[in-house]
Formats: structure tokens, sequence, C-alpha cells
């Protein structure tokens, strides 16, 4: 069976799923997770967070009773359960403690890498959570709205601003390459 | 007037994310200013991803389904604890009440007639009490049947 059919079916049997549905799983998770990392990661600013709340995203997901639905919605839920879980962390912790990314991996554009990171550093959580689902989720306005919970009108005239600001602090020569 | 973004923005972006472009996008994106910025924007937010998802290193799926399992198993467990602290407070409070109704009765009537008083009532007593009983073993134990099962489904006992 093709990957989509698969996460489909697992989707649609809902809560009767039991470990024979693993695999549909495991696509399902093969399919979001890394989008879904990176998105934890933009937004905490930290990798070790990232893993920690992915994690969390999607026990809470397995465990919720979500109705039967298609392969778009369950991403847009997986989405809606991570910015929670980041405003639980935002609201529990000390922002500071977020706002320092931790250096690890291999960097290949290390100036570039600078000026987006700091430039994003300097947003506030919910304008980053945006411009990720906007820019690099390619998500719709009304897709922005389910996974954010914030009203579908108002998600074009916050995210406009979100992206003045972030192409204001962008240098130049980064937004020209 | 409060500045917005262009109308054609969200479907340029999706048009870049796609790479399936009409010829009246590309020519709007290329003129239009808000939307130039924003594919520049998109852009360096991608290449942003590209390198988080070289660090990214998920844990295994297998790992997440276990740990979903076991934190449904606490739940589970909270619950039914909690349920059986309930079933305990409602049963000291009906130990309660009985003593003091059975205490009340029994200062209200002459020691000599206990025994015909008692004979008088016996059955319609019992029959009271084993009633009480049986609704709160009943609803004790429904939940816990239902629980079980839930759990047998969701392959807790395998």
């Amino acid at each position: 069976m093709e990957d989509a059919g698969m996460i489909a079916s697992w989707i649609a049997s809902g809560r009767e799923r039991t470990a024979a549905d693993e695999e549909g799983f495991k696509r399902l998770y093969e399919a979001t997770s890394r989008p879904l990392w990176g998105y934890l990661q933009h937004v905490s600013g930290r990798p070790d967070v990232a893993d920690d709340l992915l994690q969390e995203t999607y026990c809470r997901f397995l465990l919720r009773k979500i109705p039967a639905t298609d392969e778009a919605r369950t991403r847009s839920y997986l989405f809606r359960i991570a910015t929670n879980l980041l405003h639980d962390r935002f609201r529990s912790r000390d922002d500071a403690a977020l706002e320092e990314p931790a250096e690890c991996g291999v960097e290949t554009d290390e100036a570039a890498r600078l000026d987006v990171r700091a430039a994003m550093r300097q947003l506030k959580p919910r304008e980053r959570e945006l411009l990720w689902l906007a820019y690099v989720e390619g998500m719709s306005h009304a897709e922005i709205a389910a996974a954010t919970g914030l009203g579908a009108m108002s998600i074009r005239i916050l995210l406009y601003r979100a992206r003045q600001k972030a192409s204001g602090f962008l240098r130049p020569r980064r937004i020209q390459s | 007037m409060k500045r917005m973004s262009c109308e054609y923005e969200s479907g340029v972006i999706r048009a870049w994310h796609a790479g399936e472009w009409t010829p009246e996008l590309r020519l709007h994106a290329a003129e239009c200013e808000d939307c130039g910025e924003a594919l520049r924007l998109a852009e360096a937010l991608r290449a942003e991803a590209r390198r988080a998802d070289e660090r990214c290193n998920p844990p295994d799926s297998h790992w997440i389904l276990r740990r979903s399992q076991r934190m449904a198993r606490e739940i589970a467990l909270r619950r039914m604890d909690l349920l059986l602290k309930t079933m305990r407070a409602l049963s000291a409070i009906y130990v309660a009440v009985a003593a003091g109704w059975l205490l009340r009765g029994y200062a209200e009537v002459q020691y000599r007639e206990i025994a015909s008083v008692l004979h008088g009532a016996s059955s319609e007593f019992a029959l009271m009490a084993a009633t009480v009983a049986a609704v709160c073993v009943v609803a004790g134990l429904w939940p816990i049947l239902r629980e079980d099962a839930a759990r047998r489904e969701a392959g807790f006992f395998r």
C-alpha cells in the first residue's frame, strides 16, 4: 500500500487502532516528525526543547480521541498540539531560557544561519510561529488559524506585521542573495 | 488606512512551495514588492529549515507508541485511583450515616423491645442493605471492567 493510503487508513481507524496499526503510525510519523521538529526548534530556539516537545506532541496525539479525518487535517492537528505545548512551555518557564539556541551539528553557511537566527530571535514566539507555518510549511491562512488557534481573519495582518519585522531585522545582503 | 499585505501573497507562496506557477502569478511576483519580500523571506526560512533538518534526529516511532501506551495506562490508573478514593469516601460516609441511624434507633426503643423490633424489621432492613451494597459493588465494578476492556483492546495485556 502507498504511504498516503496507509496513513489515511491509520487515521480513519480512529481510536479502535491497536498495535497492529503501528505501521500506519510509523508512516505518519516519518512524514510529519521532521517538519514538526523544525517548527518546534525554530520557535523555541532550542533543539533539546524541540526533542522533548516532539515526543510529547505525538503522545498527546495518540492519547486524544480525534475524529477520523484526512492527512492534511491531521498534520494541522499535530501543529496545533505542538503550538499549545510551546505556549505552555513559554508560560511555565523563563522565556530567556528558550531564547538562546544551543549550538550543535554541522553548519554550512554560518553567516546566513546567524542572520536568520538573529532575526528570528528578535521576534515574538507567535510571530515566529506564523512565519514558519506560512513560509516553510506553506500553510494557507485557514490552516494557520487552525494550527495556532487564532482567528482566520487576523492571520493576514499578523503575518504581514511579522514579515515586515523579520525583513527589517534581516541584513539586506542576505535578503538579496 | 491600515497597511495590508498583497492579496496574492498566499497564492504566490503556495506556488513557490509547489513549484507550480501560473504565468500571471509569476509576473505578479516579479512586480509586486510585497510578494517579492515574502518570497525572499520564505527562501531564507526554507534554508534555515534545511539546516534544522540536518540536525533533526527524531526518536523511533515504536518508542513513541510505547510511551503513549504507558501514558494511557498511567492516566487510566490515576482515574481508577480517583474512583476508588471516591468509593472509599462514599463508603465511609455510608457507614457513618448507617451507624448514626442505627444508634439513634437503638436509643429510641426500649431495651426489652429490641428483639421484637429487630425481628419485625429484619427482612426489610436486610433487603435495603443488600440493595445498597449491590449498587455500590456494581458502581465500583462497572468502570473497572470497562477500563479492563479498553486496555485489552489497546493491547496493554498482550
